[in-house]
Protein backbone atom coordinates (compact mmCIF):
# COMPACT_ATOMS: atom_id res chain seq x y z
CA UNK A 1 0.00 0.00 0.00
CA UNK A 2 1.07 3.50 -0.98
CA UNK A 3 1.75 5.92 2.08
CA UNK A 4 0.96 8.89 2.25
CA UNK A 5 2.70 11.97 4.64
CA UNK A 6 1.19 13.28 7.32
CA UNK A 7 1.69 16.21 9.12
CA UNK A 8 0.42 17.32 12.12
CA UNK A 9 1.11 19.55 15.64
CA UNK A 10 1.73 16.86 18.18
CA UNK A 11 2.36 17.50 21.82
CA UNK A 12 3.16 21.22 20.25
CA UNK A 13 5.60 20.16 18.42
CA UNK A 14 5.49 19.58 14.66
CA UNK A 15 5.35 16.25 13.30
CA UNK A 16 5.56 14.63 10.10
CA UNK A 17 5.14 10.80 9.28
CA UNK A 18 4.14 8.19 6.51
CA UNK A 19 1.37 6.45 7.17
CA UNK A 20 -0.75 3.64 5.52
CA UNK A 21 -3.66 5.41 4.09
CA UNK A 22 -6.45 3.32 6.22
CA UNK A 23 -4.39 3.83 9.56
CA UNK A 24 -6.73 4.99 12.08
CA UNK A 25 -4.57 7.73 14.17
CA UNK A 26 -4.57 5.62 17.12
CA UNK A 27 -2.23 3.28 14.95
CA UNK A 28 0.20 6.22 14.25
CA UNK A 29 0.14 7.08 17.55
CA UNK A 30 1.21 4.04 19.46
CA UNK A 31 2.95 2.10 16.44
CA UNK A 32 4.83 4.48 14.19
CA UNK A 33 5.09 7.47 16.90
CA UNK A 34 5.65 4.99 20.18
CA UNK A 35 3.31 6.91 22.34
CA UNK A 36 1.47 4.15 24.35
CA UNK A 37 -0.40 6.65 26.44
CA UNK A 38 -3.15 6.39 24.67
CA UNK A 39 -4.78 2.90 24.99
CA UNK A 40 -6.31 0.48 22.60
CA UNK A 41 -9.39 -0.48 24.43
CA UNK A 42 -12.49 -1.86 22.22
CA UNK A 43 -10.97 -0.88 18.90
CA UNK A 44 -14.88 -0.12 18.01
CA UNK A 45 -14.98 4.00 19.55
CA UNK A 46 -17.13 2.60 22.70
CA UNK A 47 -14.70 2.47 26.03
CA UNK A 48 -12.98 6.20 25.52
CA UNK A 49 -9.55 4.39 26.59
CA UNK A 50 -7.84 5.88 23.13
CA UNK A 51 -8.98 9.33 23.86
CA UNK A 52 -6.83 12.30 22.84
CA UNK A 53 -7.95 15.64 22.25
CA UNK A 54 -7.68 17.05 18.82
CA UNK A 55 -7.75 20.74 18.52
CA UNK A 56 -8.78 20.65 22.41
CA UNK A 57 -12.01 18.01 21.69
CA UNK A 58 -11.82 14.62 23.20
CA UNK A 59 -11.95 12.35 20.39
CA UNK A 60 -11.63 8.53 19.97
CA UNK A 61 -8.72 7.69 18.09
CA UNK A 62 -9.48 4.59 17.50
CA UNK A 63 -11.65 5.28 15.24
CA UNK A 64 -10.11 8.01 13.54
CA UNK A 65 -8.79 8.03 10.42
CA UNK A 66 -4.98 8.97 10.75
CA UNK A 67 -4.93 11.79 7.42
CA UNK A 68 -8.03 13.27 9.34
CA UNK A 69 -5.42 14.71 11.48
CA UNK A 70 -3.62 17.08 8.64
CA UNK A 71 -3.11 20.30 9.72
CA UNK A 72 -4.46 19.89 13.32
CA UNK A 73 -3.17 20.01 17.18
CA UNK A 74 -3.45 16.41 18.89
CA UNK A 75 -2.58 16.62 22.52
CA UNK A 76 -1.94 12.93 23.99
CA UNK A 77 -1.49 12.14 27.91
CA UNK A 78 2.44 12.45 27.09
CA UNK A 79 2.13 16.03 26.67
CA UNK A 80 0.11 16.62 29.28
CA UNK A 81 2.72 16.73 32.34
CA UNK A 82 5.76 15.12 32.75
CA UNK A 83 6.73 13.23 36.00
CA UNK A 84 8.31 15.77 38.01
CA UNK A 85 6.03 18.71 37.13
CA UNK A 86 2.42 16.79 36.75
CA UNK A 87 -0.95 18.77 35.02
CA UNK A 88 -2.78 19.50 38.21
CA UNK A 89 -5.77 16.82 36.73
CA UNK A 90 -2.99 14.23 36.51
CA UNK A 91 -2.08 15.41 39.90
CA UNK A 92 -5.89 15.33 41.35
CA UNK A 93 -6.04 11.96 39.97
CA UNK A 94 -2.92 10.53 41.81
CA UNK A 95 -3.83 12.81 45.23
CA UNK A 96 -7.58 11.03 44.95
CA UNK A 97 -6.76 7.36 44.49
CA UNK A 98 -8.93 7.90 40.70
CA UNK A 99 -6.13 5.35 39.73
CA UNK A 100 -6.61 1.12 39.82
CA UNK A 101 -5.28 -0.53 36.30
CA UNK A 102 -5.12 2.48 35.03
CA UNK A 103 -6.19 1.31 31.28
CA UNK A 104 -8.47 4.07 31.17
CA UNK A 105 -6.60 7.24 32.86
CA UNK A 106 -5.19 8.62 29.79
CA UNK A 107 -8.48 8.85 28.18
CA UNK A 108 -10.19 10.23 32.15
CA UNK A 109 -7.38 12.33 32.44
CA UNK A 110 -7.21 14.36 28.52
CA UNK A 111 -11.29 14.17 28.60
CA UNK A 112 -11.39 15.92 31.98
CA UNK A 113 -8.50 18.39 30.78
CA UNK A 114 -11.08 19.59 27.86
CA UNK A 115 -13.74 19.81 30.16
CA UNK A 116 -11.77 22.04 32.82
CA UNK A 117 -10.33 24.41 29.57
CA UNK A 118 -14.54 24.91 28.94
CA UNK A 119 -16.02 24.96 32.42
CA UNK A 120 -13.86 25.89 35.12
CA UNK A 121 -16.58 24.99 37.80
CA UNK A 122 -18.58 21.89 36.78
CA UNK A 123 -21.25 20.54 38.61
CA UNK A 124 -21.50 17.07 39.44
CA UNK A 125 -24.11 16.11 36.59
CA UNK A 126 -21.49 17.89 34.16
CA UNK A 127 -18.59 15.93 34.98
CA UNK A 128 -20.58 12.95 34.41
CA UNK A 129 -21.79 14.35 31.30
CA UNK A 130 -18.34 14.82 30.11
CA UNK A 131 -17.01 12.10 31.39
CA UNK A 132 -19.82 9.20 30.13
CA UNK A 133 -17.73 8.22 27.17
CA UNK A 134 -15.33 7.29 29.30
CA UNK A 135 -15.62 3.42 30.47
CA UNK A 136 -13.48 2.39 33.80
CA UNK A 137 -14.15 -1.00 35.22
CA UNK A 138 -12.25 -0.99 38.62
CA UNK A 139 -12.66 2.49 40.15
CA UNK A 140 -16.56 2.94 40.59
CA UNK A 141 -16.23 6.53 39.56
CA UNK A 142 -16.53 7.62 42.67
CA UNK A 143 -13.22 8.93 43.33
CA UNK A 144 -12.70 10.12 39.56
CA UNK A 145 -15.64 12.81 40.47
CA UNK A 146 -13.89 13.37 43.52
CA UNK A 147 -10.79 14.06 41.14
CA UNK A 148 -12.27 16.18 38.69
CA UNK A 149 -13.65 18.52 41.53
CA UNK A 150 -10.34 18.83 43.07
CA UNK A 151 -8.37 19.29 39.60
CA UNK A 152 -10.91 22.24 38.94
CA UNK A 153 -10.55 23.55 42.56
CA UNK A 154 -7.15 23.73 42.30
CA UNK A 155 -6.80 25.02 38.47
CA UNK A 156 -8.74 27.91 39.15
CA UNK A 157 -6.58 28.79 42.60
CA UNK A 158 -3.19 28.89 39.97
CA UNK B 1 -45.25 7.18 38.54
CA UNK B 2 -41.55 6.69 39.99
CA UNK B 3 -41.39 4.16 43.02
CA UNK B 4 -38.44 4.53 45.33
CA UNK B 5 -37.43 1.46 47.47
CA UNK B 6 -34.89 0.34 49.79
CA UNK B 7 -32.84 -2.75 49.90
CA UNK B 8 -30.12 -4.72 52.20
CA UNK B 9 -27.67 -7.07 51.07
CA UNK B 10 -25.30 -8.91 53.29
CA UNK B 11 -22.10 -11.65 52.43
CA UNK B 12 -19.95 -13.45 53.75
CA UNK B 13 -17.08 -14.79 51.64
CA UNK B 14 -13.99 -17.35 51.97
CA UNK B 15 -10.89 -15.82 51.52
CA UNK B 16 -8.53 -17.92 49.50
CA UNK B 17 -8.69 -21.14 47.35
CA UNK B 18 -11.55 -23.55 48.71
CA UNK B 19 -10.38 -26.42 50.89
CA UNK B 20 -7.29 -26.32 49.10
CA UNK B 21 -3.83 -25.27 49.78
CA UNK B 22 -2.63 -22.33 48.37
CA UNK B 23 0.55 -21.24 49.38
CA UNK B 24 2.34 -17.63 48.39
CA UNK B 25 6.57 -16.85 48.90
CA UNK B 26 8.08 -13.76 48.75
CA UNK B 27 12.13 -12.95 49.11
CA UNK B 28 13.29 -9.68 51.06
CA UNK B 29 16.48 -7.88 51.01
CA UNK B 30 17.85 -5.22 53.11
CA UNK B 31 20.42 -3.13 51.70
CA UNK B 32 23.74 -1.38 52.74
CA UNK B 33 21.64 2.08 52.10
CA UNK B 34 19.07 0.63 54.28
CA UNK B 35 16.49 0.43 51.11
CA UNK B 36 14.83 -3.14 50.37
CA UNK B 37 13.79 -5.68 47.51
CA UNK B 38 11.02 -7.36 47.54
CA UNK B 39 10.32 -10.78 45.21
CA UNK B 40 7.01 -12.16 44.98
CA UNK B 41 5.01 -13.33 42.49
CA UNK B 42 1.81 -11.51 43.44
CA UNK B 43 0.30 -10.05 40.24
CA UNK B 44 -0.83 -6.68 40.76
CA UNK B 45 -3.30 -6.31 37.96
CA UNK B 46 -5.05 -3.14 39.41
CA UNK B 47 -6.22 -3.55 42.87
CA UNK B 48 -3.30 -2.34 44.78
CA UNK B 49 -1.27 -5.15 46.32
CA UNK B 50 2.20 -4.13 45.29
CA UNK B 51 1.51 -0.89 47.56
CA UNK B 52 0.21 -3.22 49.52
CA UNK B 53 3.03 -5.72 50.09
CA UNK B 54 5.59 -2.51 50.20
CA UNK B 55 3.78 -0.94 53.35
CA UNK B 56 3.79 -4.44 54.92
CA UNK B 57 7.67 -4.75 54.44
CA UNK B 58 8.18 -1.23 55.70
CA UNK B 59 6.50 -1.74 58.36
CA UNK B 60 7.50 -5.19 59.89
CA UNK B 61 11.34 -3.41 58.88
CA UNK B 62 10.46 0.45 59.95
CA UNK B 63 11.71 1.84 57.43
CA UNK B 64 9.63 4.15 54.58
CA UNK B 65 7.81 3.21 52.09
CA UNK B 66 9.71 4.94 49.27
CA UNK B 67 12.59 3.11 50.79
CA UNK B 68 10.79 -0.35 49.41
CA UNK B 69 11.22 -1.84 45.87
CA UNK B 70 9.04 -4.18 44.63
CA UNK B 71 10.12 -6.89 41.99
CA UNK B 72 6.53 -8.60 40.92
CA UNK B 73 4.73 -11.30 39.01
CA UNK B 74 8.18 -12.73 36.72
CA UNK B 75 7.81 -16.15 36.72
CA UNK B 76 11.63 -15.77 35.79
CA UNK B 77 12.83 -14.14 38.87
CA UNK B 78 10.00 -14.43 41.58
CA UNK B 79 9.02 -16.74 44.12
CA UNK B 80 5.24 -18.02 43.40
CA UNK B 81 2.21 -16.64 44.98
CA UNK B 82 -0.56 -17.99 43.38
CA UNK B 83 -3.07 -15.98 41.56
CA UNK B 84 -4.62 -13.14 41.54
CA UNK B 85 -8.01 -14.20 42.34
CA UNK B 86 -10.27 -15.49 45.57
CA UNK B 87 -9.32 -12.28 47.04
CA UNK B 88 -6.29 -13.91 48.89
CA UNK B 89 -3.33 -11.51 48.04
CA UNK B 90 -3.04 -9.39 50.93
CA UNK B 91 -4.26 -11.93 53.06
CA UNK B 92 -1.30 -14.82 51.95
CA UNK B 93 0.99 -13.04 49.73
CA UNK B 94 1.28 -9.65 52.74
CA UNK B 95 1.47 -12.41 55.35
CA UNK B 96 4.39 -14.55 52.77
CA UNK B 97 6.59 -10.35 52.81
CA UNK B 98 6.01 -10.36 56.28
CA UNK B 99 7.48 -13.18 56.98
CA UNK B 100 10.03 -12.96 55.00
CA UNK B 101 10.69 -9.27 56.23
CA UNK B 102 10.73 -10.52 59.60
CA UNK B 103 13.38 -13.84 58.45
CA UNK B 104 15.58 -10.41 57.53
CA UNK B 105 15.02 -8.53 60.23
CA UNK B 106 16.23 -11.72 62.63
CA UNK B 107 19.82 -11.18 60.47
CA UNK B 108 19.86 -7.41 62.03
CA UNK B 109 18.49 -7.92 65.17
CA UNK B 110 21.81 -10.59 65.99
CA UNK B 111 23.77 -8.26 64.58
CA UNK B 112 22.61 -5.59 66.80
CA UNK B 113 22.48 -7.29 69.67
CA UNK B 114 25.92 -8.25 69.06
CA UNK B 115 26.83 -5.15 68.38
CA UNK B 116 24.72 -3.51 71.80
CA UNK B 117 25.64 -6.03 73.90
CA UNK B 118 21.91 -6.68 75.07
CA UNK B 119 19.35 -9.77 74.23
CA UNK B 120 17.91 -9.84 70.73
CA UNK B 121 14.53 -9.72 72.36
CA UNK B 122 14.71 -6.82 73.96
CA UNK B 123 15.21 -4.90 70.74
CA UNK B 124 12.65 -2.89 68.68
CA UNK B 125 13.81 -2.03 64.87
CA UNK B 126 11.93 1.67 64.17
CA UNK B 127 12.30 4.37 61.78
CA UNK B 128 15.59 3.15 60.70
CA UNK B 129 16.84 2.82 64.25
CA UNK B 130 17.60 -0.13 66.50
CA UNK B 131 16.53 0.58 70.53
CA UNK B 132 16.28 -1.26 73.92
CA UNK B 133 12.59 -1.56 75.10
CA UNK B 134 14.27 -1.24 78.50
CA UNK B 135 16.63 1.51 77.92
CA UNK B 136 15.98 3.58 75.06
CA UNK B 137 19.92 5.68 75.26
CA UNK B 138 20.92 1.89 74.18
CA UNK B 139 20.71 2.07 70.30
CA UNK B 140 22.31 2.12 66.97
CA UNK B 141 20.79 3.19 63.65
CA UNK B 142 19.94 0.86 60.77
CA UNK B 143 22.83 1.94 58.39
CA UNK B 144 25.84 1.18 61.11
CA UNK B 145 24.46 -2.57 61.27
CA UNK B 146 24.06 -2.89 57.61
CA UNK B 147 27.42 -0.98 57.27
CA UNK B 148 29.02 -3.88 60.09
CA UNK B 149 27.25 -6.91 58.04
CA UNK B 150 28.83 -5.65 54.92
CA UNK B 151 32.20 -5.30 57.08
CA UNK B 152 32.10 -9.00 57.76
CA UNK B 153 30.39 -10.85 54.77
CA UNK B 154 26.79 -10.87 56.29
CA UNK B 155 23.59 -10.63 53.88
CA UNK B 156 20.62 -9.56 55.63
CA UNK B 157 18.34 -11.66 52.75
CA UNK B 158 15.19 -13.28 53.99
CA UNK B 159 12.56 -15.75 52.79
CA UNK B 160 9.00 -16.47 54.03
CA UNK B 161 5.70 -17.90 52.47
CA UNK B 162 2.48 -18.93 54.20
CA UNK B 163 -0.04 -20.84 53.22
CA UNK B 164 -3.61 -21.04 54.87
CA UNK B 165 -4.95 -23.59 57.34
CA UNK B 166 -7.48 -25.14 55.49
CA UNK B 167 -9.11 -29.28 55.32
CA UNK B 168 -10.22 -30.40 52.06
CA UNK B 169 -13.81 -31.12 52.19
CA UNK B 170 -15.54 -34.48 52.92
CA UNK B 171 -18.34 -36.41 51.12
CA UNK B 172 -21.18 -34.38 53.23
CA UNK B 173 -19.24 -30.90 52.39
CA UNK B 174 -17.58 -30.95 56.07
CA UNK B 175 -13.83 -29.55 56.84
CA UNK B 176 -12.32 -26.52 56.85
CA UNK B 177 -12.35 -24.71 53.71
CA UNK B 178 -10.83 -20.98 54.49
CA UNK B 179 -8.70 -19.40 57.17
CA UNK B 180 -10.76 -16.53 57.12
CA UNK B 181 -13.71 -14.86 56.24
CA UNK B 182 -14.30 -11.44 54.93
CA UNK B 183 -17.96 -10.15 55.86
CA UNK B 184 -20.01 -7.38 54.33
CA UNK B 185 -23.65 -5.35 54.07
CA UNK B 186 -24.88 -3.18 51.47
CA UNK B 187 -27.41 -0.81 51.30
CA UNK B 188 -29.05 0.22 48.34
CA UNK B 189 -32.21 3.07 47.53
CA UNK B 190 -33.42 3.16 44.25
CA UNK B 191 -36.31 4.81 42.01
CA UNK B 192 -38.26 2.61 39.57
CA UNK B 193 -40.17 4.39 36.40
CA UNK B 194 -42.98 2.24 36.01
CA UNK B 195 -43.51 4.00 32.86
CA UNK B 196 -40.28 2.82 31.35
CA UNK B 197 -39.28 0.69 33.14
CA UNK B 198 -36.00 2.38 34.43
CA UNK B 199 -33.94 2.09 37.47
CA UNK B 200 -32.18 4.49 38.78
CA UNK B 201 -29.33 3.84 41.52
CA UNK B 202 -29.68 6.95 44.08
CA UNK B 203 -28.14 5.61 46.93
CA UNK B 204 -24.89 2.88 47.32
CA UNK B 205 -24.25 2.32 51.54
CA UNK B 206 -21.39 -0.61 51.41
CA UNK B 207 -19.93 -1.62 54.81
CA UNK B 208 -17.34 -4.16 54.80
CA UNK B 209 -15.26 -6.09 57.53
CA UNK B 210 -12.18 -6.16 56.08
CA UNK B 211 -9.72 -7.08 59.18
CA UNK B 212 -7.11 -4.49 58.61
CA UNK B 213 -7.43 -1.78 56.14
CA UNK B 214 -3.70 -1.82 55.17
CA UNK B 215 -4.15 0.94 52.45
CA UNK B 216 -8.14 2.58 53.78
CA UNK B 217 -7.72 4.56 50.01
CA UNK B 218 -7.17 1.26 48.05
CA UNK B 219 -9.88 -0.32 49.82
CA UNK B 220 -12.41 2.37 49.19
CA UNK B 221 -11.81 2.16 45.78
CA UNK B 222 -12.26 -1.68 45.79
CA UNK B 223 -15.16 -1.32 47.73
CA UNK B 224 -16.62 1.68 45.16
CA UNK B 225 -15.38 -0.44 41.93
CA UNK B 226 -17.04 -3.37 43.17
CA UNK B 227 -20.32 -2.12 44.22
CA UNK B 228 -20.30 -0.57 40.55
CA UNK B 229 -19.57 -4.17 38.81
CA UNK B 230 -22.16 -5.33 41.21
CA UNK B 231 -24.98 -2.85 39.86
CA UNK B 232 -23.88 -3.90 36.45
CA UNK B 233 -24.64 -7.32 37.16
CA UNK B 234 -28.36 -6.27 38.96
CA UNK B 235 -29.14 -4.49 36.20
CA UNK B 236 -27.74 -4.50 32.80
CA UNK B 237 -24.90 -7.33 32.32
CA UNK B 238 -25.65 -10.05 30.61
CA UNK B 239 -23.62 -12.81 27.97
CA UNK B 240 -25.86 -13.83 25.41
CA UNK B 241 -25.48 -17.34 23.76
CA UNK B 242 -26.38 -18.61 20.24
CA UNK B 243 -25.47 -21.91 19.85
CA UNK B 244 -22.45 -21.80 21.93
CA UNK B 245 -21.34 -18.50 20.70
CA UNK B 246 -21.27 -14.83 22.21
CA UNK B 247 -23.32 -12.86 20.04
CA UNK B 248 -22.79 -9.46 22.74
CA UNK B 249 -19.47 -9.42 23.11
CA UNK B 250 -18.38 -5.49 21.92
CA UNK B 251 -19.33 -2.60 24.45
CA UNK B 252 -22.06 -1.87 22.21
CA UNK B 253 -23.92 -4.69 23.45
CA UNK B 254 -22.61 -5.97 26.51
CA UNK B 255 -23.37 -2.69 28.26
CA UNK B 256 -21.54 -2.31 31.99
CA UNK B 257 -22.22 1.08 33.64
CA UNK B 258 -20.84 4.07 32.42
CA UNK B 259 -20.31 7.25 35.19
CA UNK B 260 -23.84 8.16 34.36
CA UNK B 261 -25.43 4.63 35.77
CA UNK B 262 -23.98 5.07 38.89
CA UNK B 263 -23.87 7.35 42.10
CA UNK B 264 -21.11 7.49 44.41
CA UNK B 265 -20.52 4.72 46.57
CA UNK B 266 -20.87 5.57 50.36
CA UNK B 267 -18.01 2.86 51.88
CA UNK B 268 -17.67 1.71 55.00
CA UNK B 269 -14.49 0.29 56.44
CA UNK B 270 -14.70 -1.77 59.51
CA UNK B 271 -11.59 -3.22 61.40
CA UNK B 272 -12.18 -6.72 62.73
CA UNK B 273 -8.53 -7.63 63.24
CA UNK B 274 -8.03 -10.91 61.60
CA UNK B 275 -5.16 -13.19 63.90
CA UNK B 276 -3.79 -14.73 61.36
CA UNK B 277 -3.44 -11.97 58.80
CA UNK B 278 -0.68 -9.69 57.84
CA UNK B 279 -1.29 -6.71 60.84
CA UNK B 280 -4.47 -8.26 61.18
CA UNK B 281 -5.39 -7.87 57.25
CA UNK B 282 -8.22 -9.65 55.39
CA UNK B 283 -9.65 -9.15 51.51
CA UNK B 284 -12.32 -7.36 49.84
CA UNK B 285 -11.72 -7.53 46.29
CA UNK B 286 -14.91 -10.00 45.11
CA UNK B 287 -16.37 -9.03 48.84
CA UNK B 288 -17.44 -5.59 46.90
CA UNK B 289 -19.34 -6.61 44.22
CA UNK B 290 -21.54 -9.90 46.18
CA UNK B 291 -23.79 -8.17 47.99
CA UNK B 292 -24.71 -5.74 45.59
CA UNK B 293 -27.23 -6.99 43.41
CA UNK B 294 -28.99 -8.85 46.26
CA UNK B 295 -29.50 -5.39 47.54
CA UNK B 296 -30.55 -3.69 44.51
CA UNK B 297 -32.85 -6.27 43.68
CA UNK B 298 -34.31 -6.56 47.15
CA UNK B 299 -34.54 -2.07 46.82
CA UNK B 300 -36.92 -3.26 43.84
CA UNK B 301 -39.10 -5.31 45.51
CA UNK B 302 -39.54 -2.81 48.32
CA UNK B 303 -40.27 -0.36 45.55
CA UNK B 304 -42.80 -2.43 43.00
CA UNK B 305 -43.76 -4.98 45.40
CA UNK B 306 -42.95 -8.11 43.13
CA UNK B 307 -39.73 -10.20 43.50
CA UNK B 308 -37.12 -10.49 40.54
CA UNK B 309 -35.12 -14.20 40.55
CA UNK B 310 -33.57 -13.38 37.28
CA UNK B 311 -30.58 -11.20 36.89
CA UNK B 312 -30.29 -8.71 35.03
CA UNK B 313 -33.33 -6.87 36.05
CA UNK B 314 -33.84 -4.55 32.81
CA UNK B 315 -36.41 -2.36 32.57
CA UNK B 316 -38.34 -4.72 29.91
CA UNK B 317 -38.68 -7.54 32.52
CA UNK B 318 -39.98 -4.59 34.99
CA UNK B 319 -42.48 -3.70 32.41
CA UNK B 320 -43.62 -7.22 31.95
CA UNK B 321 -43.96 -8.03 35.28
CA UNK B 322 -46.20 -5.02 36.21
CA UNK B 323 -48.42 -6.03 33.63
CA UNK B 324 -48.48 -9.24 34.73
CA UNK B 325 -49.30 -7.93 38.38
CA UNK B 326 -51.80 -5.38 36.71
CA UNK B 327 -53.71 -8.18 35.31
CA UNK B 328 -53.99 -10.50 38.35
CA UNK B 329 -54.78 -7.69 39.93
CA UNK B 330 -57.64 -6.93 37.60
CA UNK B 331 -58.39 -10.27 37.41
CA UNK B 332 -59.22 -10.73 41.02
CA UNK B 333 -61.35 -7.78 40.85
CA UNK B 334 -63.18 -8.59 37.52
CA UNK B 335 -63.80 -11.88 39.93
Amino acid sequence: MKLEVLQFELNARKVSVRVKPDATLLDVLREDLDLTGAKRGCGEGECGACTVLIDGMPVDSCIYPALKAAGKNIETIEGLGTEDNLHPVQKAFLDEGAVQCGFCTPGMILTTTALLAKNQSPSEEEVKVALSGNLCRCTGYTKIINAVKVAARNINKL
Amino acid sequence: MKKRGCGIGSMWYGIGNTGLPNPSGAFVQVLDDCTVIIHTGCADIGQGSTTVLAQIAAEELGVNFNDISVICADTGVTPDAGKTSASRQTYISGNAVRKAAQSAKETIFKKGAELLQVPEEELILKNYQLNSLKNYNIQISLKEIMAKCREDGTLVIGHGWFNPQTKGLDKRGQGIPYATYAFATQWVEVEVDTETGEIDILNVVAAHDVGKAVNPMAVEGQIEGGSVMGAGYALMEEIILDDGKIINSSFSNYLIPTIKDVPCVNSIIVEEEEVTGPFGAKGVGEPALIPTATAIANAISNALGIRFYELPITPEKILNSLKTANNTNKNQRDF
